[in-house]
């Protein structure tokens, strides 16, 4: 297809590119038809919710963003399109304003701007050392050159941003906690679409800055491995509807970074890893389209997403369970489904790569994480659609409830699971040409050869994938997570250790408790220095002059003398003279006595008199000493 | 820029031999002159409803606009006497600014602001009779005046003295170690005060650190030195430690502070790297600082007297109640922040490719991921604020209050600036491209 570029100049300085080729086409288009049945779904979804305005308003400004996103030719577009997406999709986490919601909402944005942050640093970074942040122009510059110091940590940084967004490991945290809180439709794009952003990003560094870098494939790959296998583990042991998509989302996000990496290291003959990437992450929307949508058909009927207590909701409702089923045989990678074939295309490329040792050991992990696919999505299935619920009554509930769902909301959920189904059937007619029209955003040069996807050995990996998921659903989840309840019936139990949660035993305590604590401290420190210097030194040479002080009325004896009548006067008043207290003042009135007093010694003091009186006295006390004198002599 | 550069300067006093009172406007001057009349019209606004909660509303007009005065006196001082002097003037007038109130937290405030002041500009003094002596004269607009003759074999010790200037003018801007003031002097200030001071008066300390080390002193002799080492040292910890101490302060307006702290050496950083982009980043987040936290005090204000809460956590479900007024925040908030494509985005993009481009070796790459590290603690302190206002789930501190939006004399300058810090952003060739010619003439 021909490419058509755009671009806007003056927008923050640098000027917006944006670029029209093949896989930025259809995945416009599929975020445009994924936002499409969303919305639709919203309508009866949102009906009772409380703010309807301002989620309406949020999904749209995040459609245009999410397509700025995927239409961008340059980094800095990229980047202005991804944090506008970033803030307006929190509001989709905070949309119901229930605690977890707003939790989940916290780690979501933090992992946003932490994210946001990581690729602005990698872009200083990038942009120092090539003058531009163009795709394309960066994929010519590099050729050739081996990477260095500063070009991988401008690649990590922004791989960490984009990866946080698409789910990676370690920076998967939030996603198994937001997509359950937001609503349904909400969940569907979140998981859908939002992630395949960050997936852009990676296969941009993969295909342009890292071509052919083997320690770039490698990481990516190892990356792409933790997270498929963690992300099926911890939906395996998942307990909630939403929660085990979610998981299942990280998990597949890990089979497509898995592809990303393969298309690195293969990189000039990586038709097969490319196609099958994109074939993947088109899978992927399509599927968590439906599922979503359907998880939030359940919990609109039963404001629940607990599967024991949602257990047997879909027994009687054949089309919920016919849509339900469209998605999970796809995302369980069954033959004759569309997830088949692009599992089969990356399990392909990782044969194709050959070597021994890790490859073997990545080959493994795929196929035992497609195994586990398969075992959750049977778990959901089985309970939902197929058990009877423990509670017999509500059971009743369910089976009576057949207007469960609006015309136009099952039009939403239906028509991307006919898609799903028409899609998948026929791979070489309809897939295949898709997979071609991504060869310019994946820098194939030559098409790739047709591939048999019902040959032997892509069967026989299918076979391996539902053996193990047969495997992990009968002995690990019918036995390790079930048990039998009081009543009887089997329910699922939590059996997931609590401190294994990353979010809440590492990231919060390290982010929110110690470097804010540590850090707080030691600038605290040099916020007082100076301070702390001004004070001591008043305290110390430069000590103000005391206030002049008045000095109180009276004399030490009157004071002393006026309090204990004070105190009397106060004993008095609460007691005895309850009635008609004294309000006098003993200590001021001595005071004034004792002026007073000292007033008039002063006038007789002064006066003449005194002088002769004391005159008197001392001649009298002279003439009883000559008098004592005289009789002693 | 607008044709009145290279005017000759008007003088108004000899003091002695070389030594005048002038004034004239150079680009530099009408750059600031028109950022502080932008926020003197706006915050001049808001003060008419806010002076009427707060009283004594005559005497706040009267100090506004003599310092209004002083101010433009300030940025058209053609020498390095006249800027001193103005600069002390300015002191002395903005003192009853933060003492309006009269109670005894706000005169210990302004003494404290008196002291740090007065001390910060005699370290300025101290620096401008040493100077002196070895230019050729103090005038400004031209990069140095150093003489190089008087200069020979004294570098060293003009590298001292220009340190102290830094550190001295570097009071005004709050930059670490004596920053002291704005902590204690802001949260007691009126709230249009405070924007003033945040906004303006603490760009003056910008401005004359960019007469002193461009004008006067030139980057040439600085680069390389011990001193912009030490000086890009204190810029990045005042960085760092303002927006950490902001991030854990509960009281709004103490916390706008400290962000003001760390926010004005973003631009200090710019400018002691001595480089082209990082200057015109400088320049660039002297206009856009000034709108942000001109807008986050006014909004403090509201909070203040509106709303009668000083406390971030009691600011839960506000946007509730004044979306409006929250909308408006919320921009400043990511702009502050730096979120793409608001105005803060392009200014610390300048500071950090500048940053990057300098060749100032570990400075190069550590300033920008200080400068990040910090935005994530701006995130971590102003964006709560926005989401617990508009989601405040079941903890929502704000039922008593009427769904009301502010008087219309406090929103419109409050939606007029929050439009500026996010339309200047998106469209910022107008500015760019004067920061630019700028930043080339000394550069």
């Amino acid at each position: 297809m021909r490419t058509m570029r755009f671009y806007l100049p003056g927008i923050c300085g640098y000027g917006l590119s944006f670029q029209l080729d093949g896989f930025r086409m259809v995945f416009a288009l599929l975020a445009v038809f994924a936002w499409t049945m969303a919305l639709v779904a919203s309508i009866e979804y949102m009906k009772h919710d409380k703010h309807p305005g301002r989620y309406y308003f949020f999904t749209i400004v995040t459609l245009l963003a999410t397509l700025g996103v995927f239409l961008s030719a340059d980094f800095f577009t990229a980047l202005i399109f991804f944090e506008i997406m970033s803030f307006t999709s929190y509001t989709w986490v905070a949309q119901t304003e229930k605690e977890a919601a707003l939790r989940a909402a916290d780690t979501y944005l933090a992992v946003a701007v932490i994210g946001g942050l990581a690729i602005l640093m990698g872009l200083f970074l990038l942009y120092h050392m090539y003058g531009t942040l163009d795709f394309e122009a960066l994929g010519r510059l590099v050729q050739g050159a081996q990477p260095t110091t500063m070009r991988y940590a401008a690649g990590v940084c922004i791989l960490i941003g984009f990866g946080a967004k698409a789910g990676m490991f370690p920076l998967h945290i939030w996603l198994p906690k937001a997509h359950p809180v937001a609503p349904a439709p909400a969940s569907a794009l979140l998981s859908g679409m939002l992630t395949k952003c960050g997936i852009f990003g990676a296969i941009i560094l993969a295909s342009r800055l890292f071509a052919g870098d083997e320690a770039w494939g490698i990481m990516i790959l190892v990356l792409g491995a933790c997270t498929m296998f963690i992300g099926a583990l911890l939906a395996v042991f998942a307990l909630d509807l939403k929660r085990t998509l979610a998981c299942s989302s990280v998990s597949q996000i890990g089979f497509i970074t898995t592809g990303v990496g393969m298309c690195d290291l293969l990189f000039g003959e990586h038709a097969l890893a490319a196609h099958g990437t994109m074939l993947h992450m088109i899978n992927h929307s399509l599927i968590k389209l439906v599922l979503f949508l359907s998880a939030g058909i359940i919990y609109m009927n039963t404001h629940e997403l607990d599967l024991n207590k949602i257990r047997g909701f879909g027994r009687r409702k054949p089309f919920l369970k016919g849509c339900f089923l469209a998605g999970a045989l796809a995302i369980g990678g069954i033959p004759l489904f569309s997830g088949y074939i692009s599992k089969s295309l990356l399990h392909e490329s990782i044969l194709e790569y050959g070597g021994g040792g890790w490859i073997k050991l990545l080959e493994i992990i795929f196929i035992v994480s497609g195994g586990m696919t398969v075992a959750y999505m049977t778990k959901l299935f089985v309970t939902v659609f197929v058990e009877k619920n423990a509670d017999a009554a509500l059971q009743e509930r369910y089976d009576t409830n057949r207007e469960y769902m609006k015309p136009f909301t099952a039009a939403a959920v239906g028509i991307p699971a006919a898609g799903l189904l028409l899609w998948g059937w026929m791979p070489h007619r309809l897939m295949d040409r898709v997979a071609e029209l991504g060869s310019g955003f994946f820098a194939l040069e030559e098409a790739g050869e047709a591939v048999h996807y019902f040959s032997g050995e892509n069967l026989i990996g299918a076979a391996y994938s539902i053996a193990i998921g047969a495997f992990v659903y009968l002995l690990v989840i019918r036995r390790l997570l079930m048990k039998k309840n009081e009543a009887g019936a089997k329910v699922l139990v939590d059996r997931w250790p609590v401190w294994l949660d990353l979010e809440n035993s590492v990231y919060r305590p390290i982010l929110l408790g110690f470097l804010p604590t540590l850090f707080g401290l030691l600038c605290r420190i040099f916020d007082s220095l100076l301070d702390g210097a001004v004070v001591l030194l008043r305290k110390t040479i430069y000590r103000d002059t005391p206030l002049p002080r008045y000095y109180s009325e009276g004399n030490a004896l009157t004071r002393a003398l006026g309090k204990v009548l004070n105190l009397w006067r106060d004993l008095a008043n609460h007691t005895w003279r309850r009635s008609h207290p004294v309000e006098k003042d003993y200590v001021h009135l001595l005071a004034i006595k004792s002026d007073e007093i000292a007033q008039s010694n002063l006038i007789i003091t002064r006066s003449v008199s005194f002088g002769l009186f004391l005159f008197g006295v001392g001649f009298c006390l002279m003439l009883f000493y000559v008098i004592a004198g005289d009789l002693h002599f | 820029m607008f044709g009145m550069a290279g005017m000759s300067p008007v003088r108004l006093l000899t003091l002695g031999e070389g030594l005048t009172i002038s004034f004239a406007a150079d680009e530099l001057s009408v750059f600031f002159m028109g950022i502080t009349t932008l926020i003197w019209i706006l915050v001049g606004i808001y003060a008419i409803a806010y002076m009427k909660h707060e009283g004594r509303s005559g005497q706040f007009f009267f100090i506004y606009a003599l310092l209004y005065v002083v101010l433009i006196a300030l940025d058209c001082s053609a020498n390095l006497v006249t800027m001193y002097a103005c600069y002390e003037l300015m002191t002395l007038v903005s003192m009853f600014l933060v003492a309006h109130n009269r109670s005894r937290e706000a005169i210990m405030a302004t003494l404290k602001y008196l002291f740090y002041s007065l001390c910060g500009a005699y370290l300025g003094l101290f620096g401008i009779f040493y100077l002196n002596h070895y230019c050729r004269d103090l005038d400004f607009g031209s990069a140095g005046r150093l003489d190089p003759t008087a200069l020979a074999g004294q570098e060293g010790t003009l590298l001292v003295v220009v340190f102290l200037m830094l550190i001295g003018f570097g009071t005004k801007a709050g930059m670490f170690p004596i920053h002291g003031w704005l902590p204690t002097a802001h949260p007691v200030a009126p709230s249009p005060a405070s924007a003033a001071l945040s906004a303006i008066i603490v760009k003056s300390g910008v401005l004359a650190t960019i007469r002193v080390v461009y004008n006067i002193v030139g980057a040439d002799f600085l680069r390389g030195t011990w001193v912009q080492t030490a000086w890009m040292s204190l810029t990045l910890l005042t960085v760092f430690m303002g927006s950490m101490l902001a991030f854990r302060e509960p009281v709004v307006k103490k916390r706008f502070a400290y962000s003001t702290v760390s926010q004005v050496s973003y631009i200090l950083f710019g400018l002691s790297l001595l480089q082209e982009q990082a200057f015109t980043g400088s320049l660039l987040h002297i206009w856009f600082h000034a709108i942000i936290k001109c807008g986050l005090f006014l909004c403090a204000g509201v909070f203040l007297v509106v709303c009668n809460r000083r406390r971030v956590d009691e600011l839960y479900g506000i946007g509730r109640k004044m979306p409006v007024m929250m909308w408006c925040y919320t921009c400043f908030a990511l702009a502050l922040v730096g979120i793409p494509p608001t105005s803060g985005f392009v200014s610390k993009w300048h500071l950090a490719v500048g940053a990057l481009e300098s060749g100032a070796g570990f400075f190069s790459w550590f300033g920008p991921l200080v400068l990040l590290i910090s935005a994530l603690l701006t995130a971590g302190y102003l964006l709560p604020i926005t989401m617990r206002g508009f989601f405040p789930g079941a903890d929502d501190r704000c039922t008593d209050l009427a769904k009301k939006e502010p008087p219309l004399l406090m929103l419109i300058p409050l939606i007029v600036l929050a439009a500026l810090a996010v339309l200047l952003g998106v469209f910022p060739n107008g500015m760019l491209s004067v920061c630019r010619d700028l930043a080339g003439l000394w550069l």
